[in-house]
């Protein structure tokens, strides 16, 4: 009944989303979805109660104006459908490919300098084993459900932002522990996989403005 | 049935009043409310469901019903409403100030003064 959703959503649009608003929502969709059954129950086609029990509903502008507007309406902001678990399986697959390719190459320039000790060899296992499992679950997630149509918003400057401001600080405070600890030279997968995780936000942009990955928008009243 | 539906209006001030009976012999959620008050009219009156959700909104502020949600169906949960005692209480009320009016009402509405004279 996803065209109720769509309805009733449409209706309280400009309105603030308070708890209040949301629960009143929830309420109109499972009185309407109520009602679509009972129609259909009395021999109506699906589309034909559908289309009944939102006509029968007369206006709802009254009981939404007594509700608290919404402040000022936000920038909008740019949104398209994606095939979310294909887009996530390339993205995932191509930050993890370059994430895992560069602790590699750290790794070989980093005992032939003689940075790391031998023993770093099995953390970089561990690390590659945990890419592996990241791109598998991707996987699945795809071939589970290949369709998922998802509205996303195309943010990526902000993301972005942040994530290398985690990176920094995640990669700062490993740093120290490491020279704190005075050990082996052991954070710089730290280093590599936080910026993998950064590097996720600049490759779904990428991907995301491609058409191979965009889905038709939904529409509001159509079938569900 | 009636060839003229009843007007709305005549019927809009007893909404409180009608929605704390249908409550009094049972918790209800929104839809069955409604649908009650199709049944009870005999497809006379409709009750739309925005203006039954803001009586309810009215009705819980005044502490007349309560709400609380209930198990989950096909969309998602229910709200069902229960009256308190104080709505109890103000149904009587209403109830009493209904039946006098109606009979003051009817008195009037009829024009009949052969007891004045």
């Amino acid at each position: 009944m996803e065209a109720i959703k769509y309805y009733v959503k449409g209706a309280f649009q400009g309105v603030k989303a308070t708890p209040e608003v949301l629960e009143q929502q929830e309420e109109l969709i499972a009185d309407l979805t109520a009602k679509v059954a009972d129609l259909v129950a009395q021999g109506k086609s699906e589309d034909e109660a559908l289309g009944m029990a939102i006509a029968s509903m007369g206006d709802l502008s009254t009981l939404v104006s007594e509700f608290e507007p919404a402040e000022e309406s936000p920038a909008r902001v740019p949104t398209a459908a994606v095939f979310s678990t294909r887009l996530d399986l390339h993205v995932i697959t191509v930050s993890a490919g370059v994430g895992a390719a560069v602790m590699l190459g750290s790794t070989v320039i980093g005992a032939w300098s003689a940075l790391i000790r031998p023993g770093a060899g099995f953390s970089l296992l561990a690390v590659l084993a945990v890419a592996v499992w990241w791109i598998r679950s991707a996987y699945l997630r795809h071939r589970e459900s290949p369709d998922v149509v998802e509205v996303r918003e195309l943010v990526y400057k902000a993301r972005f932002r942040n994530a290398i401001a985690v990176w920094a600080g995640v990669s700062l405070i490993a740093t120290l522990l490491n020279i704190a600890s005075g050990t082996d030279f052991w954070c710089w997968p730290i280093w590599v996989a936080g910026g993998t995780w950064a590097l996720t936000v600049k490759v779904e942009k990428w991907f995301a403005e491609r058409a191979k990955f965009l889905a038709p928008e939904p529409e509001l009243p159509e079938r569900p | 049935m009636n060839e003229t539906p009843i007007s709305s209006d005549l019927i809009r001030g007893h909404i409180d009043t009608i929605v704390l009976g249908l409550l009094s012999a049972q918790d209800r959620y929104g839809y069955d409310i409604c649908k009650q008050v199709t049944l009870l009219s005999d497809d006379e009156y409709e009750l739309k469901e925005p203006t039954l959700y803001s009586a309810a909104r009215r009705l819980e502020g005044q502490g007349l019903i309560r709400s609380y949600w209930g198990e989950e169906s096909q969309g998602g949960r229910r709200k069902y409403y229960a009256i308190t005692a104080e709505g109890r209480k103000a149904y009587q009320r209403n109830l009493e100030d209904w039946k006098r009016a109606r009979r003051l009402i009817d008195r009037l509405v009829s024009g009949d003064a052969e007891k004045e004279q």
